[in-house]
């Protein structure tokens, strides 16, 4: 059947910088802010805006991810007309290929979407916290008559470096773009959310598939060859909480925003709610000698400790005398009596040890130290894992069981299979 | 699991009033234990013994109950075949009493099913369990009808139905509401037969002129059938009227009620809200409480159960309390012993202290 608008979020890839959380799962299945997981925001955002048929497209680490989404129940998108659906790449008769990269993704799904013959396609990623109304970039998207809009948001010109900057002319169509750019034109930033005329986007996957010397890649490839067709691109400068939450850092200070600027993200909001997939558990409870301040918990939690400045996922137990402070501990985490975290992201299910003292100030020699991953003094452990006693991990560490640690520092005790939901 | 059978829960009891918090609802519909309704114990004992086929009769006020109900999704209960059957009052005439058609909807129903057995639950206990060792022992007692029953006959408050065994356990006689009981063992309402003796029995009562089923019902049948009592020896709240409620609630924060009733292995299942996650400020205070999604705290809140979406003012202070979902507690206000309804304000400042043996109840939407 036809339909106006399908949108098509791109789950595929690792996210790499978030170090040992994606050793199992891939970036979008990582949970966020309490009870969500990173893609609640785009399923939820495509719901509240109408659009009902939503491809999600995996390819690394699916398992989490696909049974995360499911038949899409959660968002409603479970619908006779339409709906999610879990796009991985495939095998065809002229054998078989991995997404490519973000633009091969969408050509490889262009049956897919040639089944509800749309009219626009809306290409999001799976790893950005905001909420964003799409009908109306698409009314935007319409009024100006564009081959193609790019929603952007405005950023400082220091992080400017970091993003594919926009250049748009008064009327907001896009001039130029550079990819990371080391002296930025502009400070508007690409979300990475892009909506396309479906017929010219479709013409532009098939040349770009061609073309031996593309990467096929929508930033560094697909828009700079719209662009220098002098195609009608336009920027949608978006207002509002946008973070990405590519690495550990931006992370653990997006999951903190939910206490320190509940405003700005309102998941609270009655008109635009966050959907996500529900555990069956019962309210959280506060024992008497407890202490919970400036905190974010969900369902399931049973805290007999003290929690401080911290977003707690679901079932998370803290016994007596632990103490958690500036943490994010995702669903299942033990914190047993005694122990100390102080800016730490705890994967889910492990198990941190009795009286184990866990960040803090880094320490450069520590085996377990990685500034690769972990900067700002946030320590990750990953999920699965079952930890010591008794031991200390310094901040700026990551604690993984594939690193390669010699016998006498390893503070894990065993590693237990994470489930995927 | 326990296999072909079927369930039927009763939402309401005719016996039991709750004043302000059943006036808008059946009382199975009752929000209970932060996030739940009272139905959500049956059902989901129901679902997790194997039940797919699961009726609900109520015989008015199935507003709220329906809303909750909705498809029976929450309990995996919305399928093709087998699934959630609401019966609600069969009006089969124009000139429509009230009386016995209440029970043509469920006879009709029941007559039609294939099931071989019957698992029947009144709403006025909270307990989480599966029926399998009750299956087992219906079995082995080569029993006509199987009841439920716990040993809190002396102390619990009316409607009791107090039943005399003989040794191998089979009743001899039933009393209801005795002033001087024979016995402690006291009717569960959960009851288990096969189907077609529940509609043989229902049916000649029917032309009897009953208009209310109900567990107590059958079991006074035990002259005619073998009926065997099957003793539960697990936690059993009885919801019989609002201070047995708020009693009920408050035990179930401390240990051993709190694992029994929420923390088992089988889970409760319950309609999902997709509520924010609850936010603690940095003033706020709480101890031994149970806090729900949505909560907003900043006071102090002891030894209280807060529903989902309730926010507590700062310099509040809640103790012993009760509050149901979507209710703004202002900032200052002092609430001692008080169930507070849905959808409630309670202003800056105010003060509601009731006693524990009498506590204070504002029903639904009150601005106070």
């Amino acid at each position: 059947m036809k339909k106006e608008l399908i949108a098509m979020i791109l789950a595929g890839g690792q996210g790499s910088r978030l170090g040992a959380l994606t050793d199992t799962m891939a970036k979008p299945a990582v949970p966020y802010g309490s009870r969500y997981r990173i893609i609640d925001f785009p399923l939820s955002n495509c719901v509240n805006s109408g659009i009902d048929t939503v491809g999600v497209l995996t390819q690394y680490q699916p398992l989490a991810l696909n049974t995360y989404v499911g038949n899409g129940h959660p968002w409603d998108l479970d619908r006779n007309n339409g709906g999610a659906f879990i796009l991985p790449p495939y095998q065809h008769s002229k054998g078989s290929d991995w997404y490519k990269n973000t633009a091969n993704a969408i050509y490889q799904n262009i049956p897919f979407i040639d089944n509800f013959d749309p009219d626009y396609v809306l290409i999001l990623s799976g790893d950005h916290i905001y909420k964003m109304n799409y009908a109306k970039l698409l009314e935007y998207h319409i009024a100006k008559g564009a081959d193609a809009t790019i929603a952007v948001y405005e950023v400082s010109k220091e992080e400017a470096r970091r993003f594919g900057i926009m250049t748009s002319d008064e009327n907001g169509r896009i001039v130029k773009f550079e990819e990371k750019p080391a002296k930025p034109e502009s400070t508007q930033a690409s979300m990475g959310i892009y909506m396309f005329n479906w017929p010219l986007l479709k013409k532009e996957l098939a040349e770009d598939e061609a073309d031996v010397t593309s990467s096929h890649d929508f930033g560094k490839n697909v828009i700079p060859k719209l662009l220098a067709e002098d195609r009608q691109v336009f920027s949608y400068p978006f207002q509002g909480y946008w973070k990405d939450v590519g690495t550990i850092e931006s992370l653990w200070e997006s999951n903190m925003d939910i206490i320190d600027r509940p405003r700005d993200i309102d998941l609270q909001d009655d008109n635009w709610r966050i959907y996500s997939r529900n555990p069956v558990k019962p309210a959280h409870y506060i024992a008497p000698g407890a202490k919970v301040r400036s905190s974010a918990l969900t369902d399931g939690c049973l805290i007999y400790g003290s929690v401080h400045h911290s977003i707690l996922s679901h079932s998370v137990v803290v016994e007596a005398g632990a103490v958690v402070e500036d943490s994010v501990l995702m669903p299942g985490v033990v914190v047993r009596r005694g122990a100390c975290l102080k800016k730490v992201i705890v994967g889910m299910e492990t198990i941190i040890g009795e009286n184990d003292l866990i960040g803090g100030e880094e320490n450069k020699e520590h085996p377990y130290y990685n500034k690769k991953i972990c900067s700002d003094n946030i320590t990750l452990i990953n999920g699965g894992l079952i930890l010591k006693p008794d031991i200390t991990v310094p901040g700026n560490c990551m604690v993984s069981m594939a690193q390669d640690v010699a016998e006498a520092d390893q503070v894990i005790e065993r590693c237990e299979n994470i489930p995927a939901v | 699991m326990i296999r072909n059978t079927c369930g039927l829960i009763l939402a309401d009891d005719k016996r039991i009033h709750m004043g302000d918090l059943t006036r808008p609802r059946a009382l199975s519909a009752v929000p209970f234990g932060g996030r739940y309704r009272i139905i959500d114990f049956a059902l989901s004992n129901m679902v997790n013994s194997g039940i797919l086929t699961i009726a609900v009769s109520t015989f008015n006020k199935y507003k709220s109950l329906m809303d909750h109900l909705g498809t029976g999704s929450a309990w995996d209960l919305d399928r093709k075949s087998q699934g959630l059957y609401i019966l609600p009052p069969y009006i089969s005439s124009e000139s429509y009493t009230g009386r016995g058609d209440d029970l043509s909807g469920i006879i009709n129903f029941f007559r039609e099913i294939k099931q071989e057995y019957i698992i029947v639950s009144s709403a006025s206990c909270i307990l989480n369990t599966t029926y399998d060792e009750l299956m087992t022992y219906h079995k082995d007692k080569n029993a006509d009808i199987s009841v439920m029953y716990n040993r809190d006959g002396y102390k619990a408050e009316a409607p009791v139905t107090i039943l005399d065994m003989t040794r191998s356990g089979r009743i001899k006689g039933v009393y209801e509401n005795p002033l001087n009981p024979v016995s402690n063992r006291n009717s569960l309402g959960v009851m288990l037969m096969r189907r077609e003796l529940f509609v043989e029995i229902l049916g000649e009562a029917m032309s009897r002129g009953t208009t209310e089923v109900n567990p107590e019902f059958y079991v006074k049948e035990f002259d005619r059938y073998a009926i065997y009592g099957y003793e539960y020896k697990g936690c059993a709240l009885r919801i019989n009227s609002t201070q047995a409620y708020f009693d009920a609630t408050l035990r179930a924060l401390s240990e051993p009620t709190r694992t029994e009733v929420f923390w088992q292995k089988q889970p409760v299942f319950t309609k999902v809200k997709d509520e924010a996650p609850a936010i603690y400020s940095e003033d706020c205070e709480v101890r031994d409480s149970m806090i729900s999604d949505g909560c907003y705290i900043q006071g102090s809140v002891r030894h209280s159960m807060l529903f989902r979406n309730v926010s507590v003012g700062s310099k509040a202070k809640l103790t012993n309390c009760i509050i149901f979902q979507d209710t703004q507690i202002a900032d200052g206000c002092e609430l001692e012993n008080v169930i507070i309804d849905k959808k409630c304000v309670i202003r800056p400042g105010i003060k509601l202290i009731g006693q524990a043996a009498y506590p204070v109840v504002i029903g639904k939407g009150a601005i106070v």
